[in-house]
């Protein structure tokens, strides 16, 4: 089966990406640009960037922009995923949803729709055992968003390793490990499929602890 | 040693649907085994059977009730999860209706059993078959309203749950797990 995965360029979708690689064909990346940080459905730091990964990734891309509100950003959902059946000849969707059943059932309800089959390989795992499989599976993948205490601006930047998973467990009261409520969001610089790494050359910290956001303003593809 | 049945065409899709329910078993301190749904099982090996659900456009495992015709003279307990469920019906001569439905809906208890006492709970749907009668040899024991969710074959320890509890409703498989 050819499949596309939604992708937003962060830990959980690449996770899903490597799975999903394991049985199907990935034909495609699809992904969404909300134009502001409110929406609902999708993550929002980094995706300028996503266009880098697919690179490495050597992956078409296919882009839709979203606007801000729920139907808006389904109808989006709708067209980018109706674009990669068209073009690719995609028969599923392959995403990164862990534990939001209004996410979840989202997808699932516009793959029914478009007669595509709906994969969600996270599905109720274990937070903190898909950040120790991520960490184990050599993907290299920084903090560019923290939003909440404990989270402070420090955080971005690093690369999440076994001490960063140990951290988000013992704050796990405070914070959903996944970050899958906004909490943080993360990007890829290197994982098992990528050809070649990305290098961040020039940066810039936003913001202030428990609020704050990396914009990379430089990046290039290096060998690995 | 508790038995857990894959309906799912393809493995991506047990990570979803297989995968969760085998750690609630784990979490609740058995050992599992996992079999598919194309493969000839010896049911009575197996205290009790888990049927997992699968991908909404997966109905491959309709063209293998036969091999769950066995479980009519299985003396053991059974839960039915989605298209488990279906299975159950369908293997006690129930028809299944179209009837799509993706999301969390309020689910009303009809009567009290082992698996749930909450007279009324969210719980996540994902189907789109459903039961919306039952013949003399099911019991219905919840609604989501007109659909039979929750059923139990009569004169069996065989429950039939069409939503999925492993997302919302845990206690449910914890509580078939202690029959």
């Amino acid at each position: 089966m050819k499949v596309c995965v939604l992708y937003s360029g962060g830990k959980d979708s690449n996770l899903a990406l490597l799975k999903a690689s394991r049985e199907f064909k990935v034909a495609c990346l699809v992904t969404l640009i909300p134009k502001s940080e409110e929406s609902y459905l999708f993550h929002y730091p980094a995706v300028d960037l996503v266009e880098l990964q697919a690179r490495a990734l050597k992956l078409p891309l296919v882009k839709e922009l979203s606007p801000d509100d729920e139907e808006g950003g389904l109808a989006a959902l709708r067209r980018v995923l109706a674009k990669a059946k068209k073009i690719y000849g995609v028969e599923g969707v392959v995403t990164g949803a862990i534990r939001s059943t209004y996410q979840a059932s989202r997808f699932q309800r516009v793959c029914w729709d478009l007669g595509l089959w709906c994969f969600n390989p996270l599905w109720l795992g274990d937070e903190l055992s898909l950040l120790r499989e991520i960490v184990s599976s050599g993907f290299k993948v920084i903090f560019t968003r923290v939003a909440g205490y404990p989270l402070k601006k420090s955080l971005l930047g690093r690369v999440i390793d076994e001490k960063t998973v140990e951290f988000l467990g013992r704050i796990r009261r405070y914070v959903n490990p996944s970050g899958e409520g906004g909490e943080y969001e993360t990007f890829v610089l290197d994982m098992p499929l990528f050809t070649r790494r990305i290098e961040i050359i020039d940066y810039e910290v936003l913001g202030v602890d428990y609020d704050a956001t990396l914009v990379v303003k430089k990046a290039r593809l290096v060998e690995k | 040693m508790i038995l857990l049945v894959s309906t799912c065409k393809y493995r991506l899709s047990e990570e979803e649907f297989v995968k969760p329910v085998a750690r609630i078993v784990e979490e609740s301190g058995y050992k599992h085994v996992l079999r598919r749904y194309y493969e000839e099982t010896e049911f009575s090996q197996y205290d009790k059977i888990v049927i997992c659900g699968t991908a909404l456009k997966d109905f491959e495992y309709l063209k293998y009730l036969s091999n769950f015709e066995k479980l009519l003279d299985y003396r053991g307990k059974v839960l039915g999860i989605c298209a488990g469920c279906h299975i159950l019906a369908k293997i006690y001569g129930n028809s299944l209706e179209e009837l799509k439905k993706i999301g969390v809906y309020r689910v009303k208890l009809l009567k009290a059993n082992p698996l749930t006492s909450m007279s009324e709970f969210n719980a996540y749907f994902l189907h789109i078959y459903s039961l919306s009668k039952v013949n003399d040899k099911l019991e219905p024991l919840a609604l989501q309203e007109n659909e039979v969710c929750l059923f139990k074959v009569k004169e069996k320890d065989f429950y039939g749950v069409s939503f999925h509890p492993e997302v919302l409703n845990r206690d449910i498989i914890e509580n078939f797990l202690k029959l």
